[in-house]
């Protein structure tokens, strides 16, 4: 019992490690999103060689561990001189890796608008940029919503691994901690509390976005 | 010279990746059966039912590397004490569990309840319609969602590395610190990732556009 009570003054630095996971989670859904979307829009050019590389990058980051990318960026680009800083280095591999898994899922979200849309907004003397913004993309994010979210709440699991490449997030807080107390069982039982604690209302509001944006439709 | 060091190294590198290989197989086998074992009991509603979704909310909601420590250095206090490729494979088939058991509950609702009527009709037992008319039908909507889970599955089984299990990354970290060329050894280890990952992507996308097409023929008709 004292044991539980021995975490509870531990908490404070679990829950620091947790705002840095946040942070990890958040830094690296911006860069997935920005690449994810910037990629499947030049995915729609007509221009081969391009969609070759995108198809490529694609399929070779949903091919590699995230780990296995963590360690090439964190301790492989040192062999050439770019030293990261763990949290960076982080952000930067699950922002790319997830790139990779966005691409596709906005590919297929703006290729489940009609085309006849891209039409009329052309007809209508829009820019094809302007159509894509004012038109597709906003038709688009119906689609790519539920897949968005679930992408987070993974990214949000994810960034454990992070740890390994001495991030100071949540995990690894947990496993300084038992590696000074050896009070395993409790503090990584408190870990996954803490997890859950952010992993089940990112879900929530995942089904509440997703049930508002389907609304009048079936 | 570093190409001499990576010769030495591959046949070190072939057996951690057929560590890997051995891990994935069964995970997935503890993952699949057990899956299974939770969806059934979820659609048998209940008490049992309600405590197979809380434990796969509770799986679902942690990352693997927290359940994997917690199997591995959590556990040691209560007594057991499992050896590092043990502790990945029950870990993985852990968590694998609780998302294919959404799976096969979604793939098991999926087939129109008409058939079950037709079945009860028939004068067949719930056990039969289950095993004769149901599952045939939800496997191949439950195929490609495994397929899937099979990969990032075989791409989940490195972060075992980090308690020690024989496996291809812990192998390729082991090389990379002692002849200090990470970029190479990662670089290697990712390449071989690839090559066993890509096979599987390949089948599982066959499978999803073959069940597809299948699906399309069967409307039209």
């Amino acid at each position: 019992m004292s044991a539980w009570l021995t975490v509870g003054h531990l908490l404070p630095v679990l829950l620091l490690g947790a705002v840095t996971t946040l942070e990890v989670t958040a830094g690296s859904f911006v860069v997935a999103t920005l690449i994810g979307l910037v990629l499947a829009i030049l995915q729609r050019l007509d221009w081969r060689p391009l969609r070759v590389v995108i198809a490529i990058y694609v399929d070779v980051f949903r091919a590699i561990p995230v780990l296995t990318q963590l360690f090439i960026i964190y301790f492989g680009l040192t062999e050439i001189g770019i030293r990261l800083d763990p949290v960076p280095a982080a952000i930067v591999g699950f922002g790319i890796n997830g790139g990779a898994y966005l691409t596709e899922v906005f590919r297929s979200g703006i290729g489940a608008v009609h085309q006849g849309q891209l039409e009329a907004a052309q007809m209508l003397g829009m820019t094809r940029l302007a159509a894509l913004r004012i038109v597709i993309l906003p038709q688009a994010m119906r689609v790519v919503l539920p897949p968005l979210g679930n992408f987070a709440i993974g990214l949000l699991k994810d960034t454990a691994l992070a740890s390994a490449v001495a991030a100071p997030e949540l995990m690894f807080r947990a496993r300084t901690l038992v590696d000074q107390t050896f009070l395993a069982t409790q503090i990584f039982v408190t870990a996954a509390a803490i997890y859950l604690a952010m992993s089940l209302p990112l879900g929530f509001l995942t089904r509440r976005a997703e049930a508002h944006l389907s609304r009048g439709r079936r | 010279m570093t190409w001499e060091i990576f010769n030495d190294s591959m046949p070190e590198l072939l057996v951690a990746a057929i560590g890997t290989l051995r891990m994935t197989a069964f995970a997935f086998l503890l993952a699949a059966t057990l899956g299974l074992t939770l969806a059934f009991l979820r659609l048998a509603g209940g008490l049992a039912g309600r405590l197979a979704l809380l434990y796969i909310e509770i799986v679902r909601g942690m990352p693997a590397l927290t359940l994997l420590f917690l199997i591995y250095f959590g556990l040691v206090p209560a007594g057991i004490v499992l050896n590092s490729f043990l502790a990945a494979v029950v870990a993985l088939g852990l968590n694998g569990a609780a998302y294919l058991a959404e799976v096969y509950r979604a793939g098991i609702q999926a087939v129109d309840s008409g058939q079950r009527e037709a079945a009860q009709m028939l004068g067949l037992r719930r056990p039969q319609i289950m095993r004769d008319v149901i599952l045939p039908q939800a496997v191949p909507i439950v195929l490609p969602p495994m397929g899937n889970y099979l990969v990032s599955l075989l791409k989940d089984t490195s972060i075992a590395s980090l308690i020690s299990a024989p496996e291809l990354m812990l192998r390729s970290r082991d090389l990379a610190g002692t002849y200090y060329l990470p970029m190479e050894y990662y670089l290697l280890a990712g390449a071989m990732y690839l090559v066993m990952a890509w096979p599987m992507m390949y089948g599982a996308r066959r499978l999803e556009r073959h069940f597809a097409r299948g699906r399309l023929q069967g409307g039209r008709t």
